[in-house]
């Protein structure tokens, strides 16, 4: 864990300086240090919302999060909630299971224009879908997706198949998904600060 | 000199020679001002200003000329063009216009009067060195076929002794009296002017500066 | 004086009727001695093209003004604008030659609400309500009468000012002067979208032919003006990358096309979304926010460039004229600016430092005058 806080404390140095030095606009650029649910995250329960954390405060006027599923739909959301660095929306219906990209364009205090987007994938086993009937409503322990052991480094990979797995297998998926999560978001903000 | 372009409605850049030749054969006829002249005319000054108001061509903007007249035949022998006063708060100003004789024959204008003011016929010349107003001896000869200027530094009609302030924008009525009786009015607009530095008011070398009050 | 006299007698010598070819040699000079008509039942300078330079004069009347001081200056004002405008010396034109060659000179005529009230007359306009992103000026701001001055050559728009201000004096003191530029004339075609000192096409979704007349003209021949003076922040704008201003404006800055299409007259498709689902033109950008489709809320943007000395640092003092022409400043105006001052990316690199709104009555026949409708009565 303290390798992740070197690179925090450069980020908040080179915002100081930022700040600081108005003749320094290089610096200003903002960049996503934060986001839940993270990148390339693989959930187990829906989420009510996104919260995305910036470098710098962000201007509600100039700030779009938007989400969309994998059939590049709008999902519907509120309006991007604004507190201070931190914008959040939050889904007007509960969201189906698959896989979603979350885009942001928020405009950095020098005027920057900054895009991203990264995806994360829904595999609620006891979700119901709501047209077919479900597969297999039975387990409601906690339990991950067997089929897709190293997600963090595959970004853009399509869900292979999220049928119902189960068994202690899963818990052991689990914990690699959170190892390679945290592995992943600490590259990712090195890469943003790059 | 291009300072006295014609009143056309077309191209603009000509020379004066041409401008002339345009009034002198009446196509400058459609500008708004224009003024034609009433030769035989018994009337004197009161017709001028009773016409200006009711003219069609001196409505509005117009700062031209009217015709007093009704004598279309007689009425091409003076016109005159692009008439205005210097607006001044008190004392002396003067006219100034461009007269045009459409006559093949020299025409002379021999008074001029206005219910603005007295009027007298001056004109510029050289005393003792220095540019001096004097009254014009025998009037303002226009030659035959001629334009004459009235222009500040030069040839103007002063008004003596304003009964009031001539205010810009004025619309002020005088009426010429050529040699052998005939007339023409016209109406000019009062202008705010601080060109040419002629000083109209007395302490200048000038015979009739005492008319002043 | 000997070059200008030369000069003068060489336009003098050259006579060409409208219709006719203008020799080779002479050809340049076509755009000097263009005119535009001044009288009619519409003021010209409001749809006609606009020609390279412009000067935006406004005055102040003097106290105790009232309809004869008014009717006074505009009949006065009037006659030496379409004198000048056909290429004739003003009455007492002190620098004549400077007259004759117009190069497409309009001046039109602009009330303020002022000058409504000097004549015991309600306004038909009001000043604008504040903005957020205000941050006007006196010196830039108000005015009771608007004479905006515009030819195709510098020098033109520079004799008339003086000679309309000489004679507007007796009844009025300058308030503000705004002499501003666009391209000049046969550098591109006609018809050609102008580029503002950012460099970007400025006036793209202006409306036209019969839009533009529905946008522009009341059934009375009337229109109205608003002037705003906006600095360009262009030391930040500088700073930008291209894409960058692309995304505050929402059009391409070469081709001026909207960020959605290839053209620059293409419509932008406001439902666009990129491959991570993100609106294709920012619904934050100067052109989303500004958007209008239905003519009767659009409004003829007129503008002029401004680029004033740069300070001893080099910072450029440079700008926008921000001239609108529209039927009903409540109607058209007032709606865009709302929502461009409560969400517009542009907003950041530019600041409105200037403001004013004029009535542009009716135009005048021959041997009539600017405001003689209502000031006559």
């Amino acid at each position: 864990m303290d390798r992740r806080a070197v690179p925090r404390l450069l980020i908040a140095l080179a915002a100081m300086v930022a700040v600081l030095l108005p003749g320094a606009p290089a610096f200003a650029h903002n960049a996503l240090t934060e986001a839940t649910p993270a990148k390339n995250a693989e959930l187990k329960k829906a989420p009510d919302g996104v919260t995305l954390k910036f470098l710098q405060k962000l201007n509600p006027d100039y700030t779009v999060i938007s989400v969309s599923d994998a059939d590049k739909q709008k999902v519907a959301t509120s309006d991007p909630e604004i507190d201070g660095a931190t914008g959040s929306v939050t889904f007007d219906e509960p969201l189906a299971n698959g896989v979603y990209t979350v885009a942001y364009q928020v405009v950095s205090t020098d005027g920057h224009t900054v895009k991203g987007s990264y995806k994360f994938t829904l595999d609620d086993p006891s979700y119901v879908a709501p047209t077919s009937a479900a597969p297999s409503p039975a387990a409601p322990s906690p339990a991950a997706t067997v089929s897709r052991a190293a997600p963090a480094a595959v970004v853009d990979a399509e869900p292979a198949s999220d049928s119902g797995s189960s068994s202690a297998l899963g818990w052991i998926a689990g914990i690699a998904v959170l190892v390679f999560a945290g592995l992943a978001g600490f590259l990712f903000i090195r890469r943003r600060k790059a | 000199m291009l300072t006295v372009a014609p009143s056309r409605r077309t191209r603009s850049a000509v020379v004066a020679a041409v401008a002339a030749a345009f009034a002198l054969s009446g196509l400058a006829g459609c500008a708004n001002s224009e003024a034609k002249t009433d030769t035989s005319s018994t009337g004197t000054s009161g017709t001028g200003t009773s016409t200006a108001a009711n003219s069609n061509a001196s409505s509005g903007t117009n700062t031209g000329t009217t015709s007093t007249g009704t004598d279309s035949a007689a009425s091409n022998t003076l016109t005159v063009r692009d008439p205005w006063v210097k607006a001044a708060d008190t004392g002396m100003t003067a006219a100034f216009a461009t007269l045009v004789n459409n006559t093949q024959t020299d025409v002379t204008i021999e008074s001029a009067t206005s219910p603005a003011s007295p009027i007298e016929l001056h004109t510029m010349a050289m005393k003792d060195g220095k540019m001096v107003m004097e009254p014009k001896q025998g009037g303002f000869v226009i030659k035959a076929g001629a334009t004459h200027e009235l222009a500040p530094g030069g040839d103007h009609l002063m008004l003596m002794s304003p009964s009031a302030a001539v205010k810009p924008g004025d619309e002020l009525a005088f009426t010429l009296t050529l040699a052998g009786g005939g007339t023409v009015a016209f109406t000019a607009v009062a202008k705010p002017f601080a060109g040419a530095q002629e000083s109209y008011d007395p302490g200048m070398t000038m015979p009739s500066a005492s008319a002043h009050s | 004086m000997a070059g200008l006299g030369a000069a003068a007698a060489g336009g003098a010598a050259l006579v060409v009727r409208p219709g006719d070819p203008l020799p080779a040699s002479f050809t340049s000079l076509g755009t000097g001695e263009a005119t535009i008509g001044f009288h009619g039942p519409r003021q010209a300078g409001v749809t006609t093209e606009p020609p390279a330079h412009a000067a935006f004069v406004a005055l102040t009347l003097n106290r105790g003004s009232d309809r004869d001081t008014l009717r006074r200056m505009l009949r006065l004002l009037t006659d030496d604008v379409a004198r000048l405008t056909r290429g004739e010396p003003a009455l007492g034109d002190t620098d004549a030659q400077l007259a004759v060659l117009p190069a497409a000179l309009t001046v039109t005529f602009g009330f303020g609400p002022g000058l409504y009230q000097a004549a015991g007359l309600t306004s038909p306009v009001a000043d604008l309500p504040g903005f957020s992103i205000d941050r006007l000026q006196d010196r830039w701001s108000g005015g009771d009468l608007l004479l905006q001055i515009c030819a195709d050559d510098a020098l033109t728009v520079t004799h008339t000012q003086r000679m309309l201000i000489k004679d507007a004096r007796p009844f009025a003191a300058v308030r503000w002067v705004q002499r501003g530029f666009r391209r000049s004339p046969g550098v591109h075609a006609a018809g050609f979208t102008q580029r503002n000192v950012f460099g970007q096409l400025d006036g793209t979704a202006n409306p036209k032919d019969a839009a533009m007349e529905t946008a522009v003209w009341a059934p009375d021949g009337s229109t109205t003006l608003v002037v705003r003076r906006i600095r360009t922040e262009i030391e930040t704008w500088d700073l930008l990358s291209v894409a960058d201003k692309e995304a505050a404006v929402g059009r391409r800055m070469d081709s001026g096309a909207p960020l959605t299409g290839t053209a620059e007259h293409d419509e932008p498709d406001f439902t666009a979304v990129d491959d991570t689902g993100l609106p294709v033109m920012p619904d934050f950008a100067h052109v989303t926010r500004a958007h209008m489709t239905d003519p009767r809320f659009k409004i003829l943007r007129r503008p002029y460039n401004y680029d004033e000395a740069p300070d001893s640092a080099g910072r450029p003092d440079s700008g926008l004229i921000f001239a609108s022409y529209q039927a009903d400043i409540a109607r058209q105006y007032l709606p865009i600016q709302r929502r461009l001052a409560e969400k517009d990316l542009l907003n950041e690199w530019t600041t409105p430092i200037g403001s004013a709104v004029f009535a542009i009555p009716p135009g005048c026949s021959e041997g009539g005058w600017i405001g003689e409708r209502f000031l006559d009565s």
